[in-house]
């Protein structure tokens, strides 16, 4: 079927709205890089102001905290993506390959959990985690990052592993625990490089718990860092955007070179859900 | 004999297979009812005691419930989340399908891959980033809006320092932010029509918007439900952004209830009534879910 390549006035139309559309999406993120660069307190900028200029950079790195955020940051990232993945392709792989008695109630249990806002679990946990004297640690940060959408995005490629193969190896005298790592873990590779991307972007971002829970400057994370950063100095423009750009720069940097896998999580959830 | 024993073996060879999967599940059951289960079945708890973290939770029955009802800004909180969700979750959701619509029906090449990928760059930006960029954008002394609306001889509008306007601006970054996520999950949901169908209409002569509204819309139907159950979710628990850029002001005009949560928990210590909240918050999630289940089936039979 040929498809009309004619440029109607409506497909004309359409493209101009959708055209303007992401430049508003990009505008205050071009803005925010501009304005990091300059160190006048104006914000009406000139061209001439927007020499490259890291002063903004270099002070928030050194006197504002953000180097230590920067690692607070990439440890509670690492360790709950390793987390995340470990714990959820094994509870995948449980729930769909192993016949475990009752595991269907237990994975609607799980999905159920999706629905409870955050608040209601926040304040018990902070609580807990008082009395577990785990404030002011990685693990208060980590251990709760693992949520039923993990556990549901690797099941849904776990299906596509053939039990073929698994009996095959089974027969041949592979071990179960060989046969998770050799066999299963390879096919769902795709499905782990999606799921590190979605943990990585939402402990990243994560703003509330890391607020409450770890108090201790030294021990914040880059959005708590970003945030007192932006309430103290409510004029100094070119550094809290220098702040805010430190912190989408991770992010974007990923998103530029793993496009595919960012988008590819989120179309699953809607197309499968 | 021989059938038996191989049956015995069976049942054993499923008993330890079984085993093996409870293993494998294990982990992420303990994480599970540590970090989700029990709080939730402590929040509720809590929301009967009276409890600040000093002395052990005091049993006080539905005296906090009793107090929210009281409290002269819950129905103000309450109007202010709903205007909050009334204006992200329509507004973000009618913009992502129309856009992912749009570019798959009329604009599938690199062009079009391109605006896909730049309108989803807000979505990977943090909240508090994204609401810190947005607070300069809307300065009323210099601001990019102001400067653009200066251009017309406009007077600058002091977005978010107003009680009309401070809500909106506060919803319109939310859009900004979501609109790309949602338009992802509809581009992938089109991508799943069958093209048979789009060319049997074409060769019936149905023109694009009727192709639109009784095809792409029905098909889309359980993706729709998807995106307005996460926007709904999402919204009803807004934080971040009323944090960073309103603190909940000016004069309350956008304070939420989850910001009214922290306050009391974070702020007061007053853990018992913060979980009330949190339990009535739960509750009102619940139940408009529970509504918009009946709407999406009505639909459905009609």
């Amino acid at each position: 079927m040929e498809r009309t390549k004619s440029w109607t006035p409506g497909r004309v139309l359409g493209t101009a709205l959708v055209t303007l559309f992401a430049l508003l999406c990009v505008l205050p993120l071009i803005y925010m890089v501009a304005i990091s660069f300059t160190d006048s307190e104006s914000l009406y900028i000139k061209l001439s102001d927007l020499r490259p200029n890291l002063s903004n950079y270099v002070y928030a790195i050194t006197k504002r905290n953000f180097g230590t955020a920067l690692k607070n940051s990439v440890i509670t990232v690492v360790g709950s993506c390793l987390l995340v993945d470990v714990v959820s392709s094994m509870a995948a792989y449980g729930f769909e390959k192993k016949p475990v008695p009752g595991k269907e109630a237990l994975f609607q249990g799980y999905l159920a959990t999706m629905m409870i806002p955050g608040q209601v679990i926040l304040i018990p946990m902070f609580l807990m985690m008082n009395r577990m004297h785990l404030t002011n640690t990685y693990a208060a940060l980590i251990l709760p990052m693992i949520g039923a959408f993990a556990i549901l995005l690797m099941r849904q490629f776990m299906v596509a592993v053939p039990n073929e193969l698994l009996e095959a190896a089974e027969i041949d005298g592979c071990g179960e625990l060989r046969r998770f790592v050799t066999i299963v873990l390879p096919l769902v590779q795709p499905a782990l490089i999606t799921l590190t991307i979605f943990t990585f972007n939402s402990t990243w971002n994560n703003f509330l718990w890391p607020l409450i829970i770890n108090t201790r400057s030294e021990m914040a994370v880059l959005p708590v860092t970003m945030s007192t950063l932006a309430s103290n100095s409510t004029t100094n423009y070119g550094m809290v955007m220098a702040g805010a750009t430190l912190t989408f720069l991770f992010p974007f940097v990923l998103y530029i070179f793993l496009q595919k896998q960012f988008v590819e999580g989120i179309a699953l959830g809607g197309v499968k859900g | 004999m021989t059938t038996a024993v191989t049956r015995r073996r069976a049942s054993k060879r499923t008993r330890r297979e079984a085993l093996i999967g409870a293993a494998y599940i294990a982990p992420s059951f303990v994480l599970m009812f540590i970090f989700t289960v029990i709080p939730i079945f402590l929040c509720i708890y809590y929301s009967f005691t009276k409890y600040d973290m000093t002395a052990a939770p005091e049993w006080i029955g539905f005296d906090n419930y009793v107090k929210l009802a009281a409290n002269k800004y819950l129905g103000l909180t309450l109007t202010n989340t709903l205007q909050y969700v009334l204006i992200t979750v329509p507004l973000q959701t009618i913009l992502a399908l129309l856009i992912a619509a749009f570019i798959a029906g009329s604009l599938r090449n690199r062009f079009g891959s391109f605006l896909r990928s730049v309108i989803f760059i807000p979505v990977i930006a943090s909240l508090i980033a994204s609401a810190a960029v947005w607070n300069v954008m809307y300065e009323p002394k210099g601001g990019l809006i102001n400067q653009f609306l200066g251009l017309f001889g406009a007077d600058p509008i002091n977005f978010l320092g107003k009680k009309t306007t401070a809500m909106p601006s506060v919803a319109a970054v939310a859009i900004w932010k979501n609109t790309g996520y949602y338009m992802v999950m509809y581009y992938a949901g089109i991508m799943n029509v069958p093209a048979d169908i789009q060319e049997a209409a074409i060769v019936d002569g149905a023109s694009p918007w009727q192709r639109f509204r009784y095809i792409t819309l029905p098909i889309l139907k359980p993706i729709t439900y998807m995106v307005v159950t996460m926007g709904i979710i999402g919204s009803f628990q807004v934080f971040d952004l009323v944090y960073k850029m309103t603190g909940g002001g000016p004069a309350r005009a956008t304070l939420t209830v989850a910001f009214m949560i922290y306050n009391y928990a974070i702020k007061d210590k007053r853990m018992g009534y913060a979980c009330a909240l949190a339990v009535g918050l739960l509750i009102v999630i619940l139940l408009i879910h529970g509504i918009q289940n009946l709407f999406f089936r009505e639909k459905e039979d009609a």
